[in-house]
């Protein structure tokens, strides 16, 4: 990685913990373990502890282990010589014993790319499934585990009925397990239901996550995904192609506040609790490509093509991180595609 | 009014009724037509799409860097489109160079119950900032069920629309609504239908795709297709204009550029003839009508029992090599049949 | 006396299908002898079967083979590219014989019925790909009876249910690491070579189609060698068959072969992954032969 993006991400950091340093305060002197610890969220869990300890003296050990540690290392150079981080190349379900002294635990293996989801969906279900199992069955047996995060997703709700358009965190609707496209939301539920019933039999410290959308650094803009697509279009001064009628909401939460926010959860969020992570403020793709067109100030075109009565949201409450945690969005949508555009730009 | 999207497959699908020879001034000549008619989107290429011309099916005259820089040089407003089929043509050998050429828009296709294998192409496409369809072909040969799980897979790649390929001109309308009906119901992208006339059906099934709500029409000028040929182009912009949709299309240009078609560049005008009827009732894709007619010949067999006896073997598209194959065994059999 | 003979000692590294499938080959074979079975997870289908066939084993994979060279001679690699390549630097090191089934192409490419007796000098060898292994025989016999062929093409068609999503997603790899095997070893100027997955049920056995233009070809000579090349693959594939012998039509000649698989721990269908299993075992043969004459 190139000094002008370290710095970037250095700023971001700053900006985050600026504001929520003392909130964060209970890692000081932890083993923080990432499973697959090399992907988005990974990546930015990793920056922002590299952070606390180089400015704040946080002094937290971060565990690093994923399948591929080496595709992760090639191009992050500043993070793969600290001596505050191991790396343990593994594939999750394979896992049998985990340093002993580990007392903080983020398990966000999964792939979230849905082009694999259909392509080996036995692999999917695999990973998620008995990988979850897997793990906390080795988490089970750590002396100074205080607390273990599941990293699930906003689409274990399926079809939302939420009625005013957020989806709350009881806002269940239905999912076809028999199509292909769902089983990798099944998959995220069966592996809540495990959580759970760890929780349950054997009194596990279990805190659920459930992150919607986000866009920024560590992202990458040839996913198959509508926002990225169409800051690359805008970039490319080419035509933004929005499929359908432009009218379904979404909204986009920047990566500084989503690491933030899962620490945070780690740290204080009540066992047995299951917490949206995303920003509340729903906006149509049409909306946000026009955003994204001004910020960029693009001369891309947009095209809505193909009409259709699309007019689904995912967009999740977040009520109960901002009350139980006092957590809070300090990117908006703006902020969010001003600074991912200076990212991509770079 | 309702837009339906005519896709122009002629000087693709029109490929393999006169074996692949297209030449630079037919190119040349039906690309000004067609941009002229304000034709969207049109396709250009060997029948089986980029990267296939092949002893197995088809070698084509001019290489795919001529035929599709040629096209480009000839459009300004219609998009540039090929076929590409994951298996025959790579993302290095071929996709790579076809984005260089200043191709607009990929089909990435497959047999309809193998869409996993579309993954990398598509993605590499979407990557490149190119309109990628997903298209299943063959698609008599599955049942909507299965078609609905292979088109949410290319939806999941990142395809921009999903076009079911009746291939071997062997449905009926109800069929078409069947699909596309259950399609357009899961599906948040585009459906679309491309037709063959086999059995004289081309412009009705590709009117019930539309009113069962697909957005996205192939037809070719004079039919100009694979075995009997596809919906005429010209034809359905008229019904269509009839119906009032919106097609965007010039009814008086689309017959010029039709005219021109047949006058430059189509030898025969697609015909429903015994074979075409026998190859749709067997399902077997129309692209196989040139090569078994030239090996029945040769080894002195009835066509039609070859098709059936591929309609059988439940043959896919790209499978030539299997007639040579069939047409011994079918000549073994009459040989023992005489000799008792 | 044939009992009497010393076998090679031989891991398997990869407990998957393909490894698994090797594995009951080497307990059938009088050449080879499977002194470890190495994979990651002792929960896989692979390991219990190895476990319940007496043959001993390890979970911890490369690591295990770094730590006890002593224990074999040769490796089966049966894991994917990514991680062959950093497995063949290890070998190396140890100096160990390894008989690579990935697509990593690190190694000396090799068909048993053409190039055996000179891969046994090499350290590291490539199985290629199932539909090399069936058309490069037929396409070596075509160069050399017509060392003028301009070009030779492949098709194979397999069953939809024995490609698995690594296949699938590396349909590309598979296209250009074949043309590339079909031109080292023909001496063609020009291959080409496609792939067609076929769902019908009962599935397909794996049929390939090798077609060229030559002119003028020499029918009784080309039609003589390849009999005898397709006798000589039978020794190792026994279910490798010729199913359309030497045709011209059309100014093409064109051969069709049918490999069915034996159907040892890969379905019977899976003749393109049984291929590339007898041919790795063939190699192996080889080496036992010549290291322990």
């Amino acid at each position: 990685m190139e000094k002008k993006q370290i710095d970037f991400l250095h700023k971001d950091c700053a900006d985050a913990t600026s504001r929520s340093l003392k909130i964060l305060d209970e890692l000081k002197n932890q083993k923080l373990l990432i499973v697959g610890g090399t992907g988005f969220i990974g990546s930015w869990i990793a920056e922002l502890i590299a952070y606390l300890n180089d400015n704040y003296q946080f002094n937290t050990s971060l565990v690093i282990l994923a399948r591929n540690i080496d595709s992760f290392k090639e191009g992050k150079n500043h993070l793969a010589s600290r001596k505050d981080f191991q790396y343990i190349s593994q594939d999750i379900r394979n896992i049998n014993e985990l340093p002993r002294d580990i007392s903080y635990i983020i398990h966000a293996a999964a792939s979230p790319d849905n082009r694999n989801h259909v392509s080996n969906p036995l692999e999917t279900i695999s990973t998620i499934t008995k990988g979850t199992d897997n793990l906390i069955d080795s988490a089970f047996k750590l002396p100074y585990l205080k607390k273990f995060q599941y990293l699930s997703s906003g689409q274990v709700y399926g079809k939302s009925k939420s009625r005013n358009g957020l989806i709350t965190e009881s806002d269940f609707g239905p999912l076809d397990c028999n199509k292909v496209t769902a089983i990798y939301p099944e998959a995220k539920r069966l592996a809540e239901a495990t959580c759970c019933a760890y929780s349950s039999q054997y009194k596990l410290p279990i805190v659920i996550a459930r992150p919607f959308s986000f866009i920024g650094p560590y992202q990458s803009l040839s996913k198959p995904w509508a926002i990225n697509n169409f800051i690359n279009d805008a970039l490319n001064n080419t035509t933004i192609r929005i499929i359908g009628n432009g009218e379904p909401i979404r909204s986009y939460m920047y990566p500084a506040d989503l690491a933030v926010w899962l620490l945070k959860i780690l740290i204080s969020g009540k066992i047995n609790t299951a917490y949206n992570v995303g920003s509340p403020y729903g906006i149509s793709l049409k909306d946000v490509s026009k955003i994204i067109m001004n910020i960029a100030q693009s001369n891309a075109t947009i095209d809505i093509r193909f009409n259709n009565s699309d007019m689904s949201r995912y967009v999740p409450d977040t009520t109960l991180c901002e009350k139980d945690l006092g957590l809070q969005i300090n990117y908006n949508i703006e902020d969010t595609i001003r600074r991912s555009i200076a990212w991509f730009k770079l | 009014m309702k837009k339906i999207h005519i896709h122009d497959v002629s000087l693709r699908d029109g490929s393999h009724a006169i074996s692949h020879q297209l030449s630079k001034e037919q190119i040349i000549s039906y690309c000004i037509a067609a941009n002229n008619a304000g034709i969207a989107t049109m396709e250009v290429g060997h029948g089986n799409g980029i990267g296939a011309s092949s002893i197995q099916v088809g070698i084509s005259k001019l290489t795919d860097e001529e035929m599709l820089t040629i096209a480009k040089r000839n459009l300004t407003t219609t998009k540039l489109a090929i076929h590409v089929m994951p298996g025959f043509a790579t993302i290095n050998k071929d996709l790579k160079k076809a984005f260089d050429w200043g191709v607009d828009l990929v089909r990435v296709a497959c047999h309809c119950t193998e869409a996993d294998i579309t993954e990398k192409h598509i993605s590499f496409a979407r990557e490149r900032g190119k309109e990628a369809i997903g298209a299943l072909m063959m698609t008599h040969m599955a049942s909507k069920e299965t078609l609905l799980e292979e088109a949410l897979k290319m939806q999941s790649y990142g395809a921009e629309g999903v076009v079911l390929y009746d291939s071997a001109g062997a449905y009926l309308p109800r069929d078409v609504k069947d699909k596309i009906n259950i399609l357009v119901a899961n599906l948040n992208i585009p459906v679309g239908f491309h037709a063959h006339n086999n059995l004289g059906l081309a412009i009705a099934n590709s009117l019930a795709a539309v009113e069962c709500g697909a957005q996205i029409i192939d037809g070719a000028m004079r039919g100009f297709g694979a075995g009997a040929g596809n919906a005429q182009l010209e034809v359905l912009v008229a019904v269509l204009q009839k119906l009032e949709y919106e097609t965007g299309i010039s009814l008086y240009k689309v017959m010029d550029a039709a005219e021109i078609t047949q006058e430059k560049i189509i030898q025969e005008i697609p015909t429903i003839n015994n074979i075409s009827i026998i190859s749709g009732l067997s399902g077997v894709f129309s692209g196989f009508a040139k090569h078994v007619a030239r090996i029945a010949k040769e080894n002195e067999l009835d066509p039609r029992d070859i098709f059936i006896e591929l309609g059988k073997r439940k043959v896919v598209a790209g499978q030539e090599d299997l007639i040579v194959e069939v047409a011994i065994e079918l000549k073994k059999n009459i040989s023992t049949t005489k000799s008792k | 006396m044939l009992k009497m003979r010393k076998k090679l000692k031989v891991a398997i590294l990869g407990t998957g299908n393909i490894g698994t499938d090797l594995l009951i080959k080497i307990l059938r074979s009088d050449y080879l002898e499977c002194s470890y079975f190495v994979g990651r997870n002792f929960l896989s289908k692979g390991m219990s079967k190895a476990i319940n066939l007496g043959v001993r084993v390890s979970d911890k994979s490369i690591e295990f083979l770094k730590s006890n060279p002593k224990l074999y001679d040769l490796v089966f690699d049966a894991t994917t590219a990514s991680e062959h390549i950093k497995h063949a630097i290890i070998f190396k090191e140890f100096n160990k014989i390894v008989i690579d089934l990935t697509p990593a192409k690190v190694g000396k490419l090799c068909v048993p019925s053409v190039n055996l007796s000179e891969v046994i000098h090499f350290n590291n060898i490539n199985t290629i790909t199932c539909g090399g292994q069936a058309s490069i025989p037929l396409a070596f016999v075509l160069g050399k009876v017509h060392p003028n062929t301009e070009y030779i093409e492949v098709i194979s068609a397999i069953a939809s249910k024995s490609a698995g999503p690594g296949t699938r997603a590396n349909l590309d790899e598979y296209v250009e690491t074949t043309e590339a095997g079909i031109i080292q070893f023909s001496k063609c100027q020009k291959a080409k070579v496609m792939l067609i997955l076929n769902p019908a049920i009962p599935c397909i056995d794996m049929q390939t189609t090798i077609q060229a233009t030559i002119k003028d070809p020499n029918m009784d000579l080309i039609t003589f060698e390849i009999n005898k090349m397709v006798a000589n693959i039978q020794k190792y594939v026994p279910g490798y068959h010729l199913l359309v012998p030497p045709t011209y039509e059309g100014g093409r000649l064109i051969i069709t072969v049918k490999v069915k698989g034996l159907g040892d721990y890969l379905p019977s269908y899976a003749g393109n992954l049984d291929i590339i299993n007898c041919a790795a075992i063939a190699i192996a043969e080889e080496f036992s032969k010549a290291k322990l004459k």
